[in-house]
């Protein structure tokens, strides 16, 4: 028997995973949740799987990822995809965005709109919440007609963790640094511990759900969208899933919906079907007017 | 090119700037070099999706446009150009590689102000693009 | 008024079950363009169906149709998919013919053995096509043919695009070509300008 600090170094040395059994697992990813991870990242997976496979207590790689394939609850996959994502983000990042949504969409969705229907904005991913909670502290302090409309922010993400998170909305002061100290004192309750919670009305109002953009049975669930922001998830895409997820977003909003990119990211690399508009600062995608 | 050799570039606001809208690399880098000797601030973008949101962004003298692109072609963005009152007086030179009458005149209906053939030369490029930009012959 | 919650998962309507491929390829044609597309995207799933595709992509006019019956091609990717592809390089339809080059750049084991034959086709718009989709196509074998191109084609246009595609994916092997190409064209001042650049670009400066 191997003393355990030998087999911790054992661990600690030996590559996770030979080139092939990475490579399938990467493809396993990919065909399951449509990220795709590039060259420079295979440190920051191999940390991940290890840290699964420790966490389950299996053998190997090879029997992790056979028990990760073969599970039927799908549970170890969410927690392996919960481990994966990345989720760096604060309230107003990219404010210039949340300055065209007031100053610029929905002033013309609110023209061109029959007033009975809901206003849908949908933040995918949402992350820990920061960005639909922007979005909704956006509308109410901003846009002049918000009382007018019934708006329904939808969030979702591919994380469960990173849901439960948004859904209790509590966060740190890095994360509210931008917000002011008349809107934290509006919309936040400082807790003891320094952290700021989302006030319950605002908690209550947004509807968070699990959504991975692969899976056209959760998707499908979303249609008459007058505004969604996908910032920063497409980069992690291969052309086709690009492809993909435009053409899903494309059926998700309503003729004439937007939708809002992250800031380096463009439609031209990805789709033809979309108009570019000029909202303020920002570049944002229309669906046509007359597309159906 | 060395016609081009000797006269300034002109510097400062006043610059005139010109948007090139086409897929092939080395094409682009012609186009900038021939055109900033002639005195223009040059932006490039690869396909007509992003020439459109280019010249969205900030205003441009004249747009260059190559026809066939991925995305969305040259007659596509000058039409695009053309029904956007933001955009739809920027002027618009078509550089193709297709010179058929047919081609000419599709260009022209979509909005297009010249028609150049490939390969141009340095010269009619930078006459061309001056005077349909509009700017003062030296 | 203001904020509402959007009604939740447990209460939307339950998905519809897959529909057959005889129902599916009727829907290719039905009259609402989301209805075709949605046919499209589910025939992805079905191989039989890549022809059908095919022959939807000659009489659809929506943009939108267009890219998802595209997307759905380039999964069913095939040789005999990318020869039906090839077809319309020849289209007048420039939309639909730079939409296709796209496609064949994503599926670049199927159209490899056919690129020999546009690259000797008549029709020079048809070669600087076939040069287009090798200049993206992941493949190993593309500076190769680009070079052969340039050592062989008698058309500027076609040799400009093979000098963009050696700029793009040349190595240090196509540097001698695109001297002899210089040469060739001597006096041209785009041609001279553009072997320079890609020259520049190979060697890294």
């Amino acid at each position: 028997m191997m003393a355990a600090a030998t087999i911790a170094h054992l661990k600690a040395t030996s590559p996770v995973t030979t080139d092939e059994e990475f490579a399938k697992f990467c493809e396993f990813f990919y065909r399951k949740t449509g990220i795709q991870f590039k060259d420079g990242k295979k440190y920051f997976v191999e940390r991940r799987i290890t840290d699964r496979i420790e966490k389950t207590r299996s053998d190997s790689f090879r029997d992790y990822f056979t028990m990760v394939r073969f599970d039927e609850s799908g549970e170890e996959l969410q927690l392996l995809v919960n481990s994966m994502t990345v989720n760096e983000t604060y309230f107003f990042r990219e404010d210039y965005q949340f300055d065209a949504l007031v100053g610029g969409i929905l002033p013309e969705i609110a023209r061109t709109k029959p007033r009975v229907t809901p206003i849908r904005i949908w933040s995918i991913p949402c992350s820990s919440g920061e960005e639909p909670y922007s979005i909704a502290i956006s509308i109410l302090e901003r846009w002049d007609l918000a009382d007018s409309w019934n708006i329904e922010i939808s969030a979702s993400d591919i994380d469960s963790k990173i849901l439960h998170t948004a859904r209790k909305g509590i966060f740190s002061e890095r994360s509210v640094s931008r917000v002011s100290a008349q809107l934290r004192s509006k919309y936040f309750t400082t807790r003891l511990d320094g952290d700021f919670q989302i006030c319950e009305a605002l908690r209550e109002s947004i509807d968070f759900s699990l959504v991975n953009v692969v899976d056209p049975l959760h998707t499908r669930r979303f249609r008459e969208i007058d505004v969604i922001f996908c910032r920063n998830l497409l980069i992690y895409f291969d052309d086709i899933g690009r492809r993909e997820t435009v053409e899903m977003f494309f059926d998700a909003l309503r003729p004439g919906g937007y939708i809002c990119l992250g800031h380096s990211e463009s439609m031209s690399r990805m789709s033809s079907i979309f108009l570019p508009r000029k909202f303020k600062e920002s570049i944002v995608y229309q669906k046509p007017l007359s597309a159906e | 090119m060395d016609e081009m050799m000797g006269r300034g570039r002109e510097a400062g606001a006043n610059q005139p700037r010109v948007l090139v809208v086409d897929d092939g690399i080395t094409m682009r880098m012609f186009y900038r070099s021939v055109l900033e000797a002639a005195g223009f601030a040059v932006e490039e973008a690869t396909n007509g999706v992003e020439g459109y949101e280019r010249l969205l962004a900030q205003p441009f003298d004249l747009a260059i446009v190559d026809i066939n692109m991925p995305k969305m072609d040259g007659y596509s963005l000058l039409r695009t150009i053309r029904n956007d009152p933001a955009v739809r007086m920027v002027p618009a030179v078509v550089i193709s590689t297709e010179g058929g009458p047919k081609d000419v005149a599709l260009a022209f209906e979509a909005g297009a102000n010249f028609y150049l053939l490939k390969p141009v030369t340095p010269t009619e490029l930078a006459e061309v693009a001056r005077l349909i930009a509009g700017v003062p012959a030296r | 008024m203001a904020l509402v919650k959007a009604s939740g998962q447990a209460t939307l309507p339950l998905p519809e079950p897959a529909r057959d491929l005889a129902t599916l390829l009727a829907d290719l044609a039905a009259p609402e363009p989301s209805a075709r597309r949605a046919a499209a995207h589910d025939l992805a799933a079905h191989p039989e169906a890549a022809m059908d595709l095919c022959d939807r992509l000659e009489t659809e006019a929506n943009p939108s149709v267009r890219e998802v019956l595209f997307t759905a091609l380039i999964h069913l990717q095939s040789s005999s998919v990318a020869v039906r592809l090839a077809t319309l390089l020849r289209s007048d339809d420039v939309p639909l013919r730079n939409a296709a080059i796209e496609a064949l750049q994503e599926m670049p084991d199927a159209i490899a053995p056919h690129l020999r034959d546009l690259l000797a086709d008549d029709d020079n718009d048809v070669r600087i096509f076939a040069v287009n989709i090798l200049a993206f196509l992941r493949h190993a074998r593309a500076p190769e043919w680009l070079a052969e191109v340039v050592r062989s084609d008698p058309h500027i246009n076609v040799c400009a695009a093979a000098v963009d595609g050696l700029a793009e994916v040349g190595g240090l092997e196509a540097l001698a070509d695109l001297e002899d190409l210089r040469r060739r064209f001597d006096g041209n001042a785009f041609m001279e300008f553009a072997v320079d650049a890609a020259m520049r670009r190979i060697r890294g400066e």
